[in-house]
């Protein structure tokens, strides 16, 4: 250990709520340099939505649904497109990890973890379940304690160290590998113009145009067949727990996936002015509907699982709902495309 | 709620309108939450897009009704 146990650093960050955790981070840390962008903004800058259903990755023993990009891919675009230099850093050794993280909290840096979010005590039970791809913020230390902003809580929290080790090397699919990151240089002004129309593109390219069946607007159609099947192919018990796997991945807290949806929205009605394309505006409502879609989507599948499913609560509603979805989906990135030509 | 949320141990006459909604004796978990935004937007025409204000509004009966009239008057 390079620290005293009873050290106490408390870094002045300013601890802000946020919808999801890695646009949130990705916003906050920002902020703490002297740039103002929302997190709405990041999250397009950065080119946070997607789509992918990927059964031969097993969370639970259950397929990965995604709803958004690669894990950490929102903050490495955000901080290139704005020209940020940050530090992205993995470890084997978990002792190793901590005085590292150590090592930049002495120096006044903020630094943000990776983690499996069902081993963060101050998660409440209800919301707790293995999923490796929680950020939050290390702003400090007192004795054993960290203190720690996570996006998601609306006050800073405090974590000891055993549970903080145990959260940043927790098993499982997509382990975290106590991976942290920080900031080693900000510029004091960015071009915000040059950044969104990047963002948008790329979501576009990557919603429209990936290759096979399981990714993008082609994914959603995929997974759509595939639930109108589970309950022949899987049995009902099956097909219930897929269900719950994939509403369950779409977010936390009343989002049910449609969170990723309204936050591009937002992001494209802040980008109409950042790209005076007014007409972004008019996708923003757009995108916003087919938030609305998902979240029924999810609501029904949440009946299902639960056994509070009326005779419209079926798997090929759900299925309906997930074409309706790609459709809305499809119109609003191929307008993208035109307009940020 | 306990229609839509199926709580057949619960009659709404035994839930305390402070009692919370979420981490006590219901076992609510974020499917229901999901199920509870869903009918304030169906039922009173309030959208939840931004779930700070929701997580805020969820905690119990009262802050929900306080949450449903502000909006309603707003």
């Amino acid at each position: 250990m390079l620290y005293a146990a009873q050290e106490t650093i408390q870094i002045d960050f300013a601890h802000r709520q946020s919808a999801h955790c890695e646009s949130g981070v990705c916003s906050n840390l920002l902020y703490h340099y002297g740039l103002s962008i929302s997190e709405a903004l990041a999250f397009g800058i950065g080119s946070g939505m997607f789509f992918g259903y990927l059964p031969f990755i097993r969370i639970n023993k259950l397929p990965l649904t995604t709803y958004r990009c690669e894990v950490g891919g929102i903050f490495k675009r955000v901080a290139k497109r704005l020209g940020c230099r940050v530090h992205w850093q993995t470890f084997r050794n978990p002792d190793k990890a901590m005085d590292a993280l150590d090592r930049q909290l002495s120096l006044g840096i903020p630094v943000a973890c990776r983690t499996g979010g069902y081993w963060l005590p101050y998660f409440p039970p209800a919301f707790r379940f293995h999923f490796n791809m929680h950020n939050l913020v290390v702003i400090g230390k007192e004795g054993d304690d960290y203190l720690i902003s996570d996006p998601v809580f609306p006050d800073p929290e405090r974590c000891s160290r055993f549970d903080l080790m145990k959260a940043r090397f927790a098993k499982g699919a997509l382990a975290p590998k106590g991976t942290m990151y920080y900031m080693e240089e900000a510029p004091q002004e960015v071009d915000l113009v040059p950044a969104a129309r990047k963002g948008i593109r790329e979501v576009c390219r990557r919603m429209l145009s990936t290759p096979g069946p399981l990714m993008g607007i082609r994914g959603i159609r995929y997974l759509s067949g595939q639930v109108r099947k589970w309950p022949k192919k899987l049995g009902q018990d099956r097909a219930l727990l897929y269900v719950g796997q994939l509403i369950r991945m779409q977010e936390e807290l009343g989002t049910g996936g449609a969170g990723f949806r309204f936050m591009y929205g937002a992001f494209l009605q802040e980008a109409a002015g950042v790209l005076s394309i007014p007409r972004l505006v008019n996708l923003s409502k757009v995108m916003t509907g087919v938030g609305d879609r998902w979240r029924k989507f999810a609501v029904l599948g949440g009946r299902l699982c639960k056994g509070r499913a009326s005779a419209d609560d079926t798997y090929d509603a759900m299925a309906a709902l997930l074409l309706e979805c790609a459709d809305g989906e499809t119109e609003v990135y191929q307008e993208l495309l035109e307009l940020t030509r | 709620m306990v229609v839509e949320l199926n709580l057949e141990d619960f009659t709404p006459e035994e839930i305390d309108n402070d009692e919370l909604i979420f981490g006590g004796r219901f076992d609510l978990d974020s499917i229901d939450a999901l199920e509870i935004v869903y009918q304030v937007e169906q039922n009173f025409g309030i959208p939840m897009k931004e779930m700070n204000e929701a997580r805020a509004a969820f905690q119990s009966i009262n802050t929900l009704a306080a949450f449903i009239e502000a909006r309603l008057q707003g």
